[in-house]
């Protein structure tokens, strides 16, 4: 009997001295982690959009609430002149291993798409991976908002032949982030100052 | 002293953890495609073995026996987690590309060995040796499976260049098959540099075998020793 207790006993306090050692850690890393992931994953697709930009537009990042949705969205502003330029913000698609997600860049004064980048995406080497070359992602460079679909959609947009998955995994995250970026406008221009 | 240095320094030849024991082989062929992530890998490993062996040779007499394994695994889970988050904080990049393996370090079965057949048995200055010298041969071990495969598969060294101009890299060097190969002609060499040596002593191959004695453990040891 002696024996089960000690057991039980000291089994429970190794776990619970684990327990109470890692939420402590957690806790405390967590926001050094999402400053990591913004830097190490977000910021890289924003610079490929964005040749040139003032800020930095991960430190600048604000968060909006859309009425009736729980999860806020992220904002990446790029200023330039002191004065917001444009918008970048982060979309996802269901792609064909797992999903994909798009940093979108979008210019507030003419309502168009000012280009998209993958983030991040595990997508079949050589194959669905060809949804981050130019000359798929090109496409949407200057962009109106109705026109950035898929032909078949009724857009302007060529599908990567082939990848038809992958491809859809990028209009859904484009159509994600613009569905998003509407309902937050007004906000986001009462909140940085923009052009003209 | 001299008892300590033995226990430091069999980890680096005698036992050198994947070469030697054949131990911890799935990190040592999955992420070894670079010298950095080799070294990186290395360094989580000394960190997580070090402190589970000093844990567990502190504790070693409260755990009762029937209870030890499911004592070490909480104990190496924990510093596995630390090591994650800590590396996701600090050093994300090398997380991104270390990926799943970070997490399985605890169900590496040096962790679980070192433990079982060392630090619950030991005092703690000799688990924490033990811990350093099998923790550092694995990291050199790593490295240098890891910079043999980017030499030749890449042609660069913790990726600065290295070789000729117009060389042309042996691409499958840094693809899975490219570490089989590379492992087997490094456990071949060994092998070939062990029985050399064992020669020149004029004593017979068996003489490998004394590492295994300390571990009391397998029928190895006992035929060594009757032998």
């Amino acid at each position: 009997m002696g024996e089960l207790v000690k057991m039980v006993v000291v089994l429970s306090v190794i776990c619970g001295a684990s327990g109470f050692v890692l939420s402590n850690l957690k806790e405390y890393t967590a926001p050094l982690i999402e400053m990591q992931v913004l830097t190490y994953e977000q910021k890289p697709a924003i610079e490929r959009i964005f040749a040139e930009m003032e800020n930095d537009p991960v430190a600048d990042r604000r968060r909006f609430e859309i009425p009736g949705r729980d999860m806020p969205v992220t904002v990446f502003p790029i200023m330039k002149n002191g004065k917001l330029a444009a918008v970048a913000l982060e979309g996802f698609g269901q792609g064909y291993s797992g999903d994909v997600s798009i940093m979108v860049g979008i210019d507030p004064q003419r309502d168009a798409l000012i280009g998209i980048s993958p983030a991040k995406m595990q997508e079949t080497p050589g194959i669905g991976s060809r949804i981050a070359e130019p000359k798929f992602t090109d496409q949407f460079a200057g962009a109106r908002f109705q026109d950035a679909r898929s032909k078949a959609d009724g857009g302007k947009i060529d599908a990567v032949s082939g990848a038809t998955v992958s491809s859809g995994a990028v209009f859904q995250a484009v159509s994600g982030v613009l569905a998003n970026y509407g309902a937050i406008k007004s906000d986001i221009l009462k909140t940085w100052k923009s052009g003209d | 002293m001299i008892r300590m240095w033995k226990e430091f320094s069999k980890g680096l030849w005698k036992e050198l953890p994947p070469f030697r024991l054949m131990l911890g082989l799935c990190p040592t062929l999955a992420v070894t495609a670079s010298a950095n992530d080799g070294l990186g890998m290395g360094a989580a490993v000394i960190f997580v073995l070090t402190l589970s062996n000093v844990l567990i040779s502190l504790v070693r007499k409260i755990i009762p026996q029937k209870v030890r394994i499911a004592c070490y695994i909480a104990i190496a889970a924990t510093l596995v987690v630390v090591v994650e988050l800590l590396m996701q904080a600090f050093a994300y990049p090398l997380y991104q590309s270390l990926g799943i393996f970070v997490p399985l370090i605890v169900v590496n079965c040096i962790i679980l060995g070192r433990a079982e057949a060392f630090a619950g048995k030991n005092p703690v200055h000799l688990a924490l040796v033990d811990g350093l010298g099998i923790g550092i041969g694995y990291m050199i071990s790593l490295t240098f499976l890891g910079s043999l495969r980017e030499v030749l598969g890449k042609g660069t060294w913790f990726g600065h260049p290295v070789m000729w101009d117009g060389f042309e890299p042996f691409g499958f060097m840094v693809m899975a098959p490219g570490a089989f190969i590379a492992l087997g002609l490094i456990v071949g060499a060994m092998n070939f540099l062990n029985m050399r040596m064992a020669k020149k002593k004029a004593q017979g191959a068996l003489q490998e075998m004394d590492g295994c004695a300390a571990c009391g453990g397998c029928a190895m040891a006992t035929k060594s020793r009757e032998l």
